[in-house]
Order: C-alpha cells, then sequence, then structure tokens
C-alpha cells in the first residue's frame, strides 16, 4: 500500500501526542501553530491562503484578500507533519454523497490543494477504492467554467450582496410563515441540512419541502413498502453470495453502493488455489443492455427493461410453485396472472435459475434494477426474504427520510406552481429545469417563479432563475452525509472556497435566519447527536477516520406485509411487440452533472467505447430492420418528444429495445460540455421514467461521426484473452496452459537483466476485471494526462495510458464480453527499448520500462515497435491547450507535465516508487517494506482485479496473487519474446450445466 | 543492308558481332560535335519553357516550405497519423525518395565496374538525380520527428549528458547510412563533373562563367597526370558505392525487418528493397531522360539503345520485385503464424485492398511490358511506365508501412489512417524541391558526362581506325 500512514509499518500511533488524545490547551495552542505563518508562505508554494491573491490579478477580489482565515481546523488523516512540507502529500478524510450513498474518501493535498481522490479503506462503502465519478470530481473543482459569483438575472453579485437579500428574504419570508415558499432539493442524506430544513419548517411553517433526483431511488424503497409495509432500504453484502441474479441493475457499476459491491463480487471469485473453483459464486443477470454488470455475467439473458417484470414474477411463481417458497396466497395468484416467458430460453432461465437458488437457500442475491417499478423490487424482496438471504447477504436498514424523490414529487409541485401555492422557490443544487420529466413541464412553471438557485455552476436552472448562488464544491464545504447503511461521516474542506462559495447547508440556514458557518453548523448536529459527550475528541476522531463509528445501522429484520403488492403486481404495464425506450445514467456526465468534465467526456464507456457524447444503443437485429449502422441517426419518438440521436449497433442490446442516456444536449454548460450529445430528456416522462413501450424509432437524417477509441471487438481468433469454465479448470489444472501457442525457442541476443534490489511487477485477474474503467481515470489523475476533445478522438489520438480493451465472443446478438485491461507491459526484452534512435526509454535497474520525456525527439519508432500499442504520442501542445489558471492546481507535482513531440505511455506510478523509496531511505530501511507502493489503478480498482508490487518479494500482494500463475497466469503476445511483466490470471466462469448457452 | 537493321536493334553490330554499335549517332559522332551538344543546353540562352518549369517547380517547393513551416510550429498532429500508425506518408516518402535515388549510384558504380558502357550518357544526370532525391528524402527523417529542434542529438556529438545515440536502433543506422550515401554521391558526382567544368571553362564567354567553373573545375588541365589521377579516383569511388547501392536500402528496410510487426518482420526486405529501389530508380530516370533528350536534343546521344537497357533493368527488377510479392504471401501461408496470415489477407482484400492492387497492377503488370521489343523501344511506352512504376512503388512502401502498422497484434487498438491535406502537401512538396534543383543542374550543369561519353567513342581508342568504322558510320546516317 503506498505510503499512506495509515499502513504506516513503523506502527505509529494517529495521535501526536497524549496531550492531543487529551484535548489540552496545550495541543491546541500548537495546532493554532500547526500552520505558522512561515511556513505556508512558501515563495512559490501556493496555499490555501494566499491562493486567492494569486488568481486576484484577474479577478477583482481585493477584499477577500484582506479576509483572516477562520479559525476552523481541519485535522489532516496522516501522522504528524509539523508544518505543511511543499512536496509532502498530506491526506484528508473527506466523503462524497452519490448515488443513494456515501463514498468515503481519502484526498491527497499538496500544499493545500486537493490533487488526488483515493478510497478511504475503513469506509465500508469505498474500502479503498473509488467509482468514475469520485475520481474526476477533483478536476470539477478546478473547473475553469464554474460558477464564480452570484448572479442576480445574469448580473453579477458580490456575496456580500447576496447575503444582504437572502438576510432580507429570509426576513420577509418570515413575516408570511413562509407561505408560498418551497425548497426543492436532491435525494440528499445530510443529517445537518435534513436538520436545517426542518429548521426552516419550524420557522416557515408554510414552507415545503420537495425532493426530486433524476436518477431516483423511490421505486426501491416503495418497493420495501409493498414487500414490508415500511420504508426500508437495502444493503448488499456480495461477498456472502453463492448465486446472484440482478435484474436489469447494474450493481457492480452503477447502482447502490457500487464499488461494495464489486469488492464483494470479487470475494466470491477469488481462487487461492485451483480446488476453490468449485466454491465460486455463479452471476446471473437479465438485462436490456449490456452493462459492465452483464459482462461479468456467468450467464446473460437479454430482453426488454419492460419484459423484467414478467420474467421475475415468472421466477417467483416457479419458486413458489417448485422449490416450496412460501408467498401470500393473493400474491402468488397475481404473479401467476402477471408472468411472462418470452421464448424457451427465457423458459429455460426460469427453471433452471429457480433450482440454484432453490439450492442455495441463505446464499443467494436477487436485486433488481432501480428502474424497474415497485412491484418488481417487492417480489425480489420477497424471494430474498423467502430464500434466506436476508440478514446474510441483503440487511434492510430505515431511509434516511421519508422524502419522495421520484418524477412525481416535481408534478406535484408543478402543479402547486401552477395553483399558485408556490410563489418562490429555493433550489439546492440539481438541474431541474434541464432534468425535469417532460410532462412537469417544470422549465415553463419554473420561469414563473421568483426563484433562488443554488449550484457549483451556472445551469439551465441557474440561468432561468432570478438568482444565482455559486455553491462551494464538496472539496471546499463542511457538510456530512450518511452512507446507505448508515454510516455517517463528516465532509471537511481540502481547500477555502476558490470562489468564495457558500454550501447549501449555509443558504438554507441564512434563510431560516440562523447564524452560523458551515462548520459551525455540522458540528452543532453533531455535538446535539450522536457525539455529545466528550464531543472534540469524538469530532477528531470522525475527521481523522472520514466516518463515525457506531452509527451504522442495526438491520431490520423485516416480515412480509403485502397487502398492496397482488394489485401492484397486477398493474405492472408488460412490453408489448413495439419498441421500447430505456434511459440510463450517461457514463460521462452521469445526470448532467458532469457533463463540462473533460476526464469523463473522453472516458471510453465501459462497453461500446464511445466518448464524447452519447448514442441509441440498438440491437444489431433491429438495426437491420431499421437499416441503419453505426453513427447513422434514428429519430425516436415518445408520446409528443421527439429526438434525433446517432446509433451505436450494439451487439448484447434486446431487439427493440432502444437504450438512451440521459445527461447529455447539455445547453448551458462550459467549454468542454458545449455541444456535446444529445438530450434525450424531452423523451422521459414521469410514466415512463425508467423505460417505456409504445416508442416510434425510424432511421432519421443525418450521421454523425462516433468518436469511440476502439472499432473492432472481435479477438479475431487471437488468444488474447483466456477463458475457461470452472468445470474444465477442475478437470484439468493445466487447461489454461495448454492454451499457450507453439512457438520456436525464444531466444534473446541480450543478456538478462539481475535484479538484486526490487522487481516491480502486476498481476491483472481477468475473471474480477468487470471493465469498469476507473483505473483509467486514476491513471488520467495521477499522471497529468491532457483531454485531447473529440475531433482528436476520431483521429485516435486519445492519450489514456491504460485503456480496457472489450472484446466480445460468441454471437453477435448475445455475446459474452470480455474486459481487458491493456496497459505498458515493461517487458523484459521490450522492442521499444531496442529502437529508439536516442535511446529515450530505457530499461530502469528495477526492471521499469522508463520513459525520459526530455531526451525523446518523437521519431515514434517505438510506438510502431509496441505490439501491444500502449504507447501515446503528444501530437499537439495538448497539455498546453487544456491548461487554465484553475486546471494546474490539480497537477500532480510528481509528474512531469508533457510537451509537444514527445512520447508517453504508463510509468508504473515510477513517482510513487520513488517516493516509497526515499521514504524507506530516510528511516534508514534498505527496501522500501512490502506493499508501500501500489499504483494508481491498483488503488482505484473496486474488485482488486490489478494488483502492483515487488515480484522479489515473497510477501507482497502481487506474489501471493500470482501463485496460480502457473494454472491460470499467463503474459500477452509472449511467443514474441518481449517478455512482459504484467501476468494475467485468465478468466474463469461458473457455468449452470443446466443452461446450455453463456 | 535493311532499314530495320541498320537500327541497331541490338547491341552487337549484325554485320561484324565483334563489334558493338556506336552509343554516338549521327551528326554527333564526334568529339567536337558531343562536346557542343552538351555545353550549348548550358550556355544558350534560357529557354522560356524551361523557365516556366522552374517557376512550377518553385512554387512547388514553396508549398514544401510552407508546409515544414507549418508542421514545425503546430505539431506533428497536422497530420493524419495516430496512436498505431505513428509513421505514415513521412516514412513512405522517405523511402520511396532514397530508393529513386539508387538507379544512380547503380550507374555510376555498378555498371562502372561491370564496363558498360552505355552507361555514359545517363550517368550524370542519374547521380544529379540521386543527390536531388537523397536531398528530398532527407526532409523526411528531419521533420517527421516531434522535436526537430533537437534532432542533432541522433548524432554521436560530445555533449554534456555523456549519452550517446542508441547503436542497436535501425533508425541510428539510417542516419550513418544515409549520411555516407548522400556524402560519396555528392563527392563521386562531383569529381566526375570536374572535366566538364574545365570543359565550360574554356568555352566561357562571360567573366562570371569563367570564374565559376574555374572555381568548379579545381584547375583541371587535361594533363595525364590530372586524367590518370581522375581515374583513380573515380574506380574508387565506384568501388565505395557499389557496396552503398546494397547497404543503404538494407539498412532502410532494416527500419522494418528488425521490428516484431507482422508485415515488416520478414527477411526477404533488403533484396527486395534493394530491388525495388533500382527499380523505382531506373524508371524515374527514363522518365527524366525521355523529356531531357527531347528538350535538349540529345537523341544521338541518348539513343533508344540507352533507353532500351534502362527498360531491360526495369524488366528484370520489376520481376525480382513481382516475385518477393509472390513469396511473401506464400511465406506467410506457409508459416501458418496466424499473425503473417491475417497481415498479407488484411493487404490485399482489408480497407487498403484499393492501394494493394494499384501497387501490383503499376509493379507487376506495367513492367512485362517490356518483354516485347517493340514497346520497350516505344518512347510514349516507356514513359507511361516510368510513371506507373512510379506510382506503384509509392503504394508499395504505403502498403508495407501502412497495412502493417493499422492492424497489428491486438484488434482493439485497429485503426484507419488517412492523410490529412498536409501530408499532401509535402509530398508533392517534395517533388518541387527535386524538380527545382534538376531543372537548375540541367540549365547550369552539364547533362551529360562528356568527356565519359567521348571516352567510350571508337576515336577514343587509340588503335581506332577511322576507315573501317567509317562504313558503319554511313550507315548509320537515318
Amino acid at each position: 500500500m503506498r505510503r499512506l500512514p495509515i499502513l504506516g509499518s513503523s506502527g505509529k500511533q494517529y495521535w501526536r501526542s497524549l496531550g492531543e488524545l487529551q484535548g489540552s490547551a496545550e495541543f491546541e495552542a500548537s495546532l493554532a501553530n500547526e500552520f505558522p505563518e512561515g511556513a505556508t508562505e512558501a515563495p512559490s508554494g501556493v496555499s490555501r491562503r494566499n491562493f486567492l491573491s494569486i488568481l486576484g490579478a484577474s479577478a477583482a477580489l481585493a477584499t477577500l484578500a484582506g479576509c483572516r482565515r477562520p479559525e476552523e481546523k481541519i485535522l489532516p488523516y496522516a501522522k504528524a507533519p509539523e508544518e505543511v512540507i511543499p512536496g509532502n502529500a498530506l491526506y484528508f478524510a473527506t466523503a462524497l454523497p452519490f448515488a443513494g450513498t456515501a463514498l468515503g474518501l481519502l484526498v491527497e493535498s499538496h500544499e493545500g490543494r486537493p490533487t488526488k481522490i483515493e478510497g478511504n479503506p475503513r469506509h465500508p462503502d469505498s474500502l479503498g477504492a473509488t467509482n468514475l465519478y469520485a475520481q474526476a470530481t477533483v478536476l470539477d473543482l478546478y473547473d475553469p467554467d464554474r460558477s464564480q459569483h452570484p448572479l442576480e438575472r445574469g448580473e453579477k453579485r458580490t456575496w456580500a450582496e447576496a447575503s444582504t437579500f437572502l438576510a432580507s428574504f429570509g426576513q420577509g419570508l418570515r413575516t408570511s410563515g413562509g407561505k408560498g415558499f418551497a425548497v426543492l432539493t436532491g435525494a440528499h442524506r445530510s443529517p445537518t441540512l435534513a436538520k436545517q430544513l426542518a429548521k426552516l419548517q419550524e420557522v416557515l411553517p408554510q414552507a415545503k419541502v420537495y425532493a426530486y433526483e433524476p436518477l431516483s431511488r423511490q421505486n426501491v424503497r416503495e418497493g420495501a413498502k409493498l414487500a414490508f409495509g415500511k420504508l426500508l432500504e437495502p444493503v448488499r453484502d456480495v461477498a456472502k453470495a453463492r448465486v446472484i441474479a440482478a435484474f436489469d441493475s447494474d450493481f457492480l457499476a452503477l447502482e447502490g453502493s457500487a464499488i461494495k459491491h464489486a469488492r464483494g463480487f470479487a470475494e466470491t471469485r477469488k481462487l487461492d488455489q485451483v480446488q476453490d473453483a468449485k466454491n465460486l459464486s455463479r452471476l446471473y443477470v437479465v438485462e436490456s443492455s449490456m452493462t459492465v454488470t452483464g459482462g461479468a455475467a456467468d450467464h446473460r439473458l437479454r430482453m426488454k427493461s419492460g419484459e423484467v417484470a414478467g420474467f421475475v414474477f415468472a421466477l417467483a411463481h416457479e419458486l413458489a410453485q417448485s422449490h416450496g417458497i412460501t408467498l401470500d396466497g393473493d400474491v402468488l395468484a397475481s404473479l401467476g396472472a402477471a408472468k411472462t416467458t418470452n421464448g424457451d430460453k427465457a423458459a429455460a432461465w426460469v427453471k433452471a435459475l429457480a433450482k440454484d437458488l432453490a439450492a442455495n437457500k441463505g446464499q443467494s442475491l436477487l436485486l433488481a434494477g432501480e428502474r424497474q417499478p415497485a412491484s418488481v423490487h417487492a417480489v425480489v424482496n420477497l424471494l430474498n426474504l423467502a430464500l434466506g438471504n436476508v440478514g446474510a447477504t441483503v440487511k434492510f436498514v430505515p431511509a434516511f427520510d421519508e422524502a419522495s424523490d421520484g418524477p412525481e414529487s416535481l408534478l406535484a409541485l408543478t402543479k402547486a406552481i401552477d395553483a399558485k401555492d408556490v410563489e418562490t422557490l429555493l433550489v439546492l443544487g440539481g438541474n431541474p429545469v434541464f432534468d425535469a420529466p417532460a410532462d412537469a413541464e417544470f422549465a415553463r412553471a419554473f420561469g414563473s417563479l421568483m426563484t433562488i438557485h443554488v449550484g457549483t455552476h451556472v445551469n439551465e436552472t441557474a440561468a432561468v432563475a432570478t438568482w444565482h448562488l455559486n455553491q462551494a464544491h464538496y472539496l471546499e464545504s463542511w457538510g456530512d452525509v450518511v452512507a446507505e447503511d448508515g454510516t455517517a461521516s463528516i465532509i471537511q474542506p481540502l481547500i477555502a472556497p476558490l470562489y468564495g462559495g457558500k454550501s447549501d447547508i449555509e443558504v438554507v440556514a441564512a434563510v431560516a435566519g440562523i447564524q452560523g458557518s458551515g462548520y459551525e453548523l455540522v458540528r452543532a448536529t453533531w455535538k446535539a447527536g450522536l457525539l455529545d459527550v466528550d464531543f472534540e475528541r469524538k469530532w477528531r476522531r470522525a475527521l481523522h477516520d472520514g466516518f463515525i463509528d457506531g452509527t451504522a445501522h442495526r438491520d431490520v429484520l423485516p416480515e412480509a406485509s403485502t397487502a398492496d403488492l397482488g394489485a401492484a403486481i397486477k398493474a405492472t404495464k408488460a412490453a408489448d411487440d413495439g419498441f421500447e425506450v430505456t434511459f440510463a445514467p450517461d457514463v460521462h456526465a452521469y445526470d448532467g452533472r458532469f457533463a463540462n468534465n473533460g476526464w469523463l467526456q473522453e472516458l471510453p464507456d465501459p462497453i461500446y467505447k464511445l466518448t464524447w457524447g452519447n448514442a441509441a444503443l440498438i440491437s444489431p437485429a433491429t438495426a437491420r430492420e431499421l437499416n441503419v449502422t453505426d453513427g447513422e441517426h434514428v429519430t425516436v419518438d415518445v408520446g409528443s418528444g421527439r429526438v434525433s440521436l446517432p446509433v451505436i449497433v450494439a451487439p448484447g442490446q434486446a431487439d427493440r429495445s432502444v437504450a438512451l442516456a440521459i445527461g447529455q444536449g447539455r445547453r448551458q454548460v462550459g467549454r468542454v460540455g458545449k455541444d456535446i450529445g444529445v438530450d434525450v430528456f424531452p423523451l422521459r416522462t414521469s410514466a415512463g421514467f425508467g423505460f417505456v413501450s409504445g416508442a416510434t424509432v425510424s432511421k432519421g437524417p443525418g450521421t454523425t461521426n462516433l468518436p469511440r477509441t476502439q472499432e473492432h471487438f472481435q479477438m479475431e481468433g487471437r488468444q488474447l484473452v483466456r477463458e475457461t469454465t470452472s468445470e474444465e479448470l477442475l478437470a484439468d489444472a493445466q487447461v489454461i496452459r495448454k492454451m499457450d501457442p507453439i512457438s520456436p525457442p525464444l531466444l534473446s541476443l541480450w543478456h538478462d537483466w539481475e535484479y538484486k534490489g526490487h522487481r516491480w511487477g502486476m498481476a491483472v485477474d481477468l475473471s474480477t476485471c468487470i471493465g469498469c474503467a476507473v483505473c483509467v481515470v486514476a491513471c488520467q489523475a495521477e499522471n497529468n494526462i491532457p483531454v485531447v476533445g473529440p475531433d482528436q478522438v476520431l483521429l485516435s489520438r486519445e492519450m489514456h495510458w491504460l485503456r480496457i480493451d472489450r472484446y466480445f465472443e460468441g454471437t453477435q446478438d448475445d455475446p459474452v464480453s470480455v474486459s481487458q485491461p491493456m496497459t505498458c507491459q515493461h517487458c523484459e526484452n521490450a522492442p521499444c527499448e531496442q529502437v529508439c534512435p536516442v535511446a529515450a526509454t530505457t530499461h530502469g535497474p528495477e526492471g521499469l520500462n522508463d520513459m525520459v520525456y526530455n531526451r525523446c525527439i518523437g521519431t515514434k519508432y517505438c510506438g510502431n515497435n509496441c505490439p501491444y500499442k500502449v504507447r501515446r504520442f503528444n501530437y499537439f501542445n495538448f497539455s498546453k491547450r487544456e491548461i487554465t489558471e484553475q486546471r494546474k492546481m490539480q497537477y500532480n507535482p510528481d509528474v512531469t507535465v508533457r510537451t509537444r513531440g514527445v512520447m508517453e505511455k504508463c510509468s508504473f506510478c515510477v513517482q510513487r516508487i520513488n517516493e516509497a523509496k526515499i521514504a524507506a531511505k530516510r528511516e534508514g530501511l534498505d527496501r522500501v517494506p512490502t506493499d508501500n507502493v501500489v499504483s494508481a489503478c491498483a488503488q482505484a480498482c473496486p474488485t482488486g482485479a490489478i494488483t502492483f508490487g515487488d515480484l522479489n518479494d515473497p510477501n507482497s500482494t502481487v506474489v501471493k496473487k500470482l501463485s496460480l500463475q502457473n494454472e491460470l497466469g499467463y503474459r500477452l503476445l509472449d511467443f514474441l519474446n518481449v517478455r512482459p511483466r504484467i501476468t494475467y490470471l485468465a478468466k474463469i466462469r461458473n457455468l449452470n450445466p443446466e443452461l446450455e448457452s453463456a | 543492308m535493311s532499314a530495320a537493321s541498320a537500327q541497331y536493334a541490338i547491341d552487337i553490330d549484325e554485320r561484324d558481332p565483334s563489334k558493338r554499335a556506336p552509343l554516338v549517332l549521327g551528326q554527333d559522332a564526334s568529339f567536337p560535335a558531343v562536346t557542343d551538344r552538351v555545353a550549348k543546353i548550358v550556355e544558350e540562352k534560357t529557354p522560356r519553357t524551361w523557365l516556366l518549369f522552374l517557376a512550377l517547380a518553385v512554387s512547388l517547393a514553396l508549398v514544401l516550405a510552407g508546409s515544414l513551416a507549418k508542421l514545425v510550429w503546430d505539431g506533428l498532429g497536422l497530420w493524419g497519423l495516430n496512436n498505431g500508425v505513428f509513421w505514415a506518408w513521412d516514412i513512405t516518402g522517405f523511402v520511396f525518395w532514397i530508393g529513386i535515388g539508387h538507379a544512380g549510384t547503380l550507374i555510376s558504380a555498378i555498371l562502372f565496374l561491370l564496363r558498360q558502357k552505355w552507361r555514359t550518357s545517363i550517368n550524370r544526370a542519374a547521380e544529379a538525380m540521386t543527390i536531388f532525391a537523397v536531398l528530398a528524402a532527407l526532409i523526411y527523417p528531419t521533420f517527421h520527428v516531434g522535436r526537430v529542434w533537437l534532432l542533432y542529438w541522433v548524432f554521436p556529438l560530445p555533449n554534456q549528458m555523456s549519452m550517446w545515440p542508441n547503436f542497436k536502433s535501425p533508425l541510428l543506422w539510417d542516419v550513418f547510412a544515409v549520411s555516407t550515401y548522400a556524402t560519396v554521391s555528392v563527392l563521386f558526382w562531383f569529381v566526375g563533373l570536374v572535366p566538364d567544368f574545365a570543359t565550360l571553362r574554356d568555352r566561357a564567354k562571360t567573366k562570371t562563367r569563367a570564374i565559376v567553373y574555374g572555381i568548379l573545375s579545381l584547375g583541371w588541365r587535361g594533363s595525364h597526370r590530372h586524367w590518370l589521377t581522375y581515374e583513380k579516383a573515380y574506380l574508387i569511388f565506384a568501388g565505395l558505392s557499389t557496396p552503398l547501392v546494397l547497404s543503404v536500402h538494407t539498412i532502410v528496410s532494416f527500419d522494418f525487418a528488425t521490428s516484431i510487426i507482422p508485415g515488416w518482420h520478414t527477411t526477404i526486405f533488403p533484396p527486395y528493397f534493394v530491388a525495388g529501389a533500382v527499380f523505382s530508380g531506373f524508371a524515374m530516370v527514363v522518365t527524366l531522360m525521355v523529356i531531357c533528350r527531347k528538350a535538349f536534343g540529345l537523341e544521338n546521344l541518348l539513343t533508344i539503345r540507352h533507353l532500351e537497357n534502362m527498360n531491360k533493368i526495369i524488366l528484370a527488377t520489376g520481376s525480382m520485385v513481382g516475385y518477393a510479392y509472390g513469396m511473401e504471401f506464400f511465406i506467410a501461408w506457409y508459416s501458418g503464424n496466424e499473425y503473417e496470415r491475417f497481415a498479407f489477407i488484411n493487404r490485399a482484400f482489408g480497407p487498403y485492398a484499393w492501394a494493394y492492387w494499384s501497387m501490383i497492377s503499376c509493379n507487376v503488370l506495367a513492367p512485362q511490358l517490356f518483354w516485347f521489343k517493340k514497346l520497350r523501344r516505344s518512347i510514349p511506352v516507356m514513359f507511361a511506365v516510368g510513371i506507373f512504376v512510379n506510382i506503384g512503388m509509392w503504394f508499395e512502401r504505403f502498403v508495407i508501412i501502412v497495412t502493417s502498422l493499422h492492424r497489428d497484434y491486438l484488434p482493439s487498438s485497429w485503426s484507419y489512417f488517412r492523410p490529412s491535406i498536409w501530408d499532401i502537401s509535402l509530398f508533392v512538396g517534395t517533388f518541387g524541391l527535386f524538380f527545382t534543383l534538376f531543372l537548375l543542374f540541367v540549365r547550369f550543369f552539364p547533362v551529360i558526362a562528356i568527356a565519359e561519353v567521348k571516352g567510350v567513342m571508337p576515336e577514343a581508342d587509340p588503335h581506332h581506325h577511322p576507315e573501317a568504322d567509317h562504313a558503319a558510320t554511313e550507315a548509320a546516317h537515318a
């Protein structure tokens, strides 16, 4: 593990002194001295305090230069430096609220600037890993298109003016008791915000609070209500499952606490010895679009999202009829009426899946996708209960609050606006004018109000709001958030707000007439709550750890209470023969909030490798039916909404189901997101929020050149990803070995390199790589990799050092998908090293293939000679093109920013290796301690598929991971005698013998 | 005697097989006539046509300058290259031009050692063409690098970093090979020019010319000692250049042959490239000579026989190249290596099939016309074939480079390369440079090696009997 003090080998205490533990006065004083004037005012450093004076040259921020830094003590996670040392990074724990949970993070900070985000190994939802969006939020912090000041009807205002306005606004509201006032929030999970809103409603009894989230989890909660009669939320422990069935649920990448799910899934695929193949889990996925989860499946059944309900009902019925599962009579009857299985394959599945589930009671897990109707969730909940999974693989915890955040919320709000019950609206974050359901006509209603929008960007909502208040980014604010299992974290800022923004709790407090900064408000919440006794110590502990001990919920043991379920089942709309349209978050923009994030826009989507935009995914058969091919447009009509967008012919997509991604086609967005993608919200109504049938799809005019980083998805018969089934492996442990190609004796002209010290290497486990691509973004963040833009991606010049190759095998319609992370293999006998005329790429003494940027003159022969094509050339001054004053702050100071004309490639994070070696040397050690170095990709990976370390150290994780390398390991293109240093471990599928195809 | 046989269709005089057919025909078959014919081109008033062509060539050369300037200013991204196809038109152009240069060296050196007297009418122009082609070629390795301003690091110059360049790299061998080639070619050509410069000096009408040609002729007096030294030097150069004909393009082929990419990694490349170089070089010489002899009235010095001999070489080397194509396919299949097989199937039937079949028709089919005597003695046919061969040879390098790179081992990184306007403009511009230099050469330097041509005329033979050959010469009047 990288030299994060949490795993400091020297066993240092986290606390500096007993004085600190006791919170003595001396310690308080020393804290105040922790950042003495002299240390932070380094001439070239940009400390938090004087950053603003540097930026002030371009903005009239004279007022702020004179501000005194408020006495807010944030504590680093780490062992104690007496002062900030330029060049040494500090790590601070914080959390990111995301997708119905919280991601615990450790943020690396250089000289007071957050530069890289890692997971917090001790936080239950992150376990040291992150997802794409967490990695990318650090770039959002430095987005030059962020909102930099309050706006009143588009006119710039200062925060002084805004504060005055808020105060008077609040005052005015208080006199009328809040009549006509409403607040619209996202689906927040912040105890402090909840408290502020409660206080607001106390002070303004007539005020209403609405919640809306374009990716709403309302159906999950309603599903619990329909099954158990209570508002509960599921928390899964995938590691305990042997049979997993996911129904339209991308639970490994997007739904719920995906990182945790992925980690748990990886646990179920662990092989320490060949015999462990008997105990592998089996993942069944039923879905309409190929997702990351579908790619990892052992068995996959594609069907329209609208047909999933019928399938689930059939499965439940089968379990009840043939496997003794007890269900309520009314429910059973409804299931019998509503069940459908389209085709023999589906029927076979129902039988086989039911059998497998019944044989694994207490260690199976069923999940339904968040966009499936509540009845499906309810039935899945009942099945989990009846199969004994509740308490083992899935727990239920009380919902965070009773807020309903689905489309009906905005419909109600619009209704209230039209009825003049709401005249002023405070919008806390989000972009409802852009992402509201089409039938809510929210934009029209919004325009008629007096509105205040609090947000980090001037988005579509802010552009038409009366007042826009620039919000502090979560890395700049105090706050708190509760994860899906109840674990609470304090959000602490890493840097003072770059543009003086305020957090949502501060705005609400201001309106309610409550005094206090975010810091004080959060402290107050916790002082009055859980941390009341011995507050200061517990507060510091919470900041230090990144979570608050003891806040995880005790799970609730629900009982079936299905009074309304039968009716709901019968009312569930079944899919018809026509076209269906499904809505999913766009990989790049999510729900639209990341549309201006260059890293995410340029990230190839994990399945079809599309960058910079969205496309309609259509199955090959349907594409033939419509006579369209990649890039040609289709016109999609749902109700009165019409949208035209390019097609991707998507192997694995269900027939006559068009998958659309929401969040692109933003209109009010910065320089990155401008004119990117197509807005599909006009098609999304409240009745068809997750998916909708009855759509019309026709070949439309136009073609778009789709910037995709991979165009060929066949392996062309080449042994690139090796896989086998657990059955075959158990029968013959050498089955993978026997796939080695026949080659002549591999001789070399050169002597072998000798490694007496470290020998860095990597293992990539293809069984657990799900292809989620967080490693790609992590690498980009760590190594200052530039974003090149869509026109350069079209010319195949994207700069990602690490890429995930995805291949489809089997038939075009029902392919099996495999993904393979590909980066520089740091070959022992590197073809690139031999051909560089100026020796700009050489072999390092610890096994790395070193790329020496300042020696490279750019003949590009090394790139030609690399059989893996992992080298990236700076065809233009890409770095220069994306540099702004703000962007510079994110750059990792340990990594060179490359200029034009220079080749670059994965360096095995040599800066991290050197940092660890320097640290070891400083402590007088002759070796870097075991597992003290981890590459950015390995650190970010949620499943631990990538392991990095010292091959010469028998105790290192990577050597242990490679214990099965003789049976399962192989090197790519090893017949070329390049002797790569990355060993791939073959993919093992666990097939159900009763289901003939994968 | 029939008029047909009077054409001297073959090298040997039909009436007397021990006698070779004359290399200089008609009115020009005497020493003064030869001198006059060649020197006149240099001494006459600037022809309007020449000026026109020069203007055209210079404008293309300006396109070259502009393309290079913009390239250095903006970066290699102006070209169509990507992160898979790192070389395309640039190295195609490099190999194309270097290949063209090989004809001159072969004519100058190898044909000299093989005592092929007919070389004397073409060697001067061919050597000039070599030098200009090498200059055009050198543009590419210079400017295809990402950081041109640091290019000097490829040279083993002492430096503060204590860094040698990497001697394992074929690109570095290229540096040595091509610079040796350029140096030797220039010196050889210049040494050969000295007696002819002296001729021009002695005939100079203006002071400037006298001085310039005087300096260039290095004080040549035409004495026995000078001639002796000259002949020795010439022989040494020929000896040095002969291996260069084979080695330089072999080294260039090593850029590809020593790599591991399927389609590149093949031992056939050295002979294949050398044959191809001679092939394209001769095609260019034929094209240029056909124009020159017409434009400057050199038909008697540069006879059909000369052209026909060159066409025979074109046929021979073209057949070698065709054989190599076939062999590549056979070996790819025979090897059983799936990547090698795919590389060739992809060439013939993949997205670049249009380039591949252009190459085949131009390189394999076109020269086969030269089996027919009538066609190989026909000016229009040989002109067309010469052009086709050059087009075909450009495509050969393009096919080798781009089809091998765009689809190699991992299908995930397959792409399709398209040239940008700057790729094209740069290549067109190199023609501008080449033709500018060639036109200047033709105007200011003796385009045919006067002294050497005289050396192979019957009059040069000390045992020459004017009467015996008079009849032959008479019959040649036609």
